[in-house]
């Protein structure tokens, strides 16, 4: 267990190693919220509008949202992972006494209490900027089904992003290209990381629910605003559950088939 | 005397010219040179390349559907219609995507200045700018321009243009993509002073790409940040005003004068720049 906390603390101080490099990243989040929120904005002129089942207020408090969640959820270290297995820098873990998803279990965390920290200080400095009527959860339940179906998201993200970096394992040249299908493009849509999902017809909404993504952002969001609770809320964490340890269960079978395919290309 | 005089002046403009152009075209066979060498590691790996176009073909239509759902169910958008908004957001992704087709070589300067590479760029007989910016023609943003000209032609056709207003249209795309190379232009010049590439050319992709919907959504003082100050509004919502007849002669003249301000400012930024190497690594 010390290992590891180690671990955390070198890869926390490995942060502040590049400041101003993270520092930029963080300013690349709060720029990606302005088109959102603005555009939000003007749809939501009038106050008093519902559209697509939303007021201005709870929109607004999706998009204020999406800052917070992007970084608990969707910052992650794991992204390094296919660059490694395509070098052949993965051995160097193997032949270390560390469990390969336990260290990248806690960079990510790391990584992640980082992220937090700045998208609150950011949150709050766009709050007095932007000055914006948010929507505050005060339902216990519903914030206790907030924190679940977040966490939930977090593993469900870590396990997904494990998966797609397993490519180079097979093709080694086509781990970035992967990645930018599935966690940049396919992320960015369909986890309601730009707009809720719930404004698409009830077709295509079917078809999403029918995958991991919505669990990633847009479910904790709808629990948070309220308009998941009950039942519903029950079914969306056990979904969540299900698609966490059907995605645990295929993580663990590449991995293995991987490595027995691993060639150390590079070292 | 006067008339040998008047025959050397026309001789020394005559021999300028030719010498404008012989060095024009020089340039030009040393671009297709090397965006062909660039064309060539592109291809190395056709199954990426072609992942890579599906996940950038999908981007674009994931946004075009988002923005078309929207607009259909209100109506409008800051006062644009359907059709007008979308073509905002075709505007944008030419000048975005031709800027990257032409300058992605700005990507992969980072490397040689860490490295010290770049010691060879400037011993070679080219001028190091033209081969730090335009060194690397990018393959999938060239495959993706045609469909792209294509939206913008039959997108602005619905708006009925006068032949006038597509004429500034296309002055104003090319002002933009001039403003876009002043840009690149400060984003390695900076990267020679500050090693800090990647990000700084990230941040204003970003930058721009609040260009994707009209710039009339955002309040001010943002909205006056990004047609003035980082003329995202002149590069991408300007053209697309001209062509729908909303701009007046004296934005498009501000425009003109704003893209030339950019350029020669970044080309001694540059030069400043280029003094700052200090060739460490090499």
């Amino acid at each position: 267990m010390n290992k590891y906390l180690q671990v955390f603390k070198i890869s926390f101080a490995q942060e502040f190693a590049y400041r101003v490099n993270f520092i930029m990243w963080r300013v690349r989040n709060v720029l990606q919220i302005f088109l959102v929120f603005f555009l939000w904005s003007t749809v939501f002129s009038d106050p008093n509008d519902i559209i697509f089942g939303y007021n201005r207020d709870k929109i607004l408090t999706y998009v204020f949202g999406i800052l917070i969640m992007k970084s608990l959820v969707l910052s992650s270290k794991v992204v390094d992972v296919s660059g490694e297995i395509s070098r052949g820098d993965l051995t160097n873990y193997l032949l270390k006494p560390v469990n390969y998803f336990k260290y990248w279990l806690t960079r990510d965390l790391s990584s992640k209490a980082l992220n937090l920290g700045f998208a609150v200080f950011e949150f709050l400095l766009l709050y007095l900027v932007l000055k914006p009527s948010l929507y505050f959860q005060t339902d216990i339940i519903q914030l206790a089904g907030f924190s679940i179906i977040t966490l939930l998201a977090i593993f469900l993200f870590f396990v997904l992003l494990f998966i797609v970096s397993f490519v180079p394992f097979w093709a080694p040249e086509l781990g970035w290209g992967a990645q930018f299908l599935i966690i940049v493009v396919a992320t960015e849509f369909l986890s309601g990381g730009l707009f809720p999902l719930d404004i698409l017809p009830s077709g295509i909404q079917g078809f999403l629910y029918l995958t991991p993504f919505p669990y990633l952002i847009f479910f904790p969001l709808q629990v948070f605003l309220g308009k998941v609770t009950g039942l519903a809320l029950i079914k969306g964490i056990l979904i969540s559950i299900s698609w966490s340890l059907i995605l645990f269960y295929s993580m663990k079978r590449l991995w293995y088939k991987g490595l027995l395919v691993y060639r150390a290309e590079g070292r | 005397m006067k008339e040998i005089q008047k025959h050397s002046v026309l001789r020394l403009q005559a021999s300028d010219f030719s010498y404008v152009i012989k060095r024009l075209s020089y340039y030009f066979r040393i671009w297709l040179m090397m965006s062909r060498n660039s064309f060539i590691t592109y291809l190395q790996s056709r199954v990426g390349a072609s992942i890579f176009l599906f996940a950038k073909t999908i981007r674009f239509f994931f946004f075009l559907g988002f923005l078309f759902y929207i607009l259909k169910n209100t109506g409008n958008l800051a006062g644009y219609s359907l059709n007008q908004a979308l073509f905002f957001f075709v505007t944008f992704n030419v000048v975005d995507v031709f800027a990257q087709f032409l300058f992605r070589e700005v990507y992969r300067f980072r490397p040689l200045i860490i490295s010290g590479g770049f010691d060879l760029v400037l011993v070679k007989p080219i001028n190091a700018l033209f081969r730090s910016l335009m060194g690397g023609a990018d393959l999938y943003d060239l495959i993706t321009l045609p469909p792209l000209i294509f939206g913008v032609f039959y997108l602005g056709s619905q708006l009925n243009p006068s032949l006038l207003d597509t004429f500034y249209y296309i002055l104003l795309l090319i002002n933009g993509l001039l403003i876009a190379a002043a840009f690149h232009i400060a984003v390695i010049s900076l990267g020679i002073i500050t090693l800090e590439i990647d990000n700084s050319i990230m941040i204003y992709r970003d930058i721009l790409s609040l260009g994707r919907l009209p710039i009339d959504i955002y309040k001010e003082p943002l909205r006056g940040v990004l047609t003035y100050l980082i003329p995202v509004g002149i590069m991408i919502s300007f053209p697309a005003k001209a062509l729908m007849g909303l701009l007046t002669t004296t934005g498009i003249f501000l425009s003109f004068i704003l893209g030339g301000v950019l350029i020669f400012s970044s080309l001694r930024f540059w030069n400043y720049a280029l003094k700052q190497y200090t060739s460490a690594s090499s």
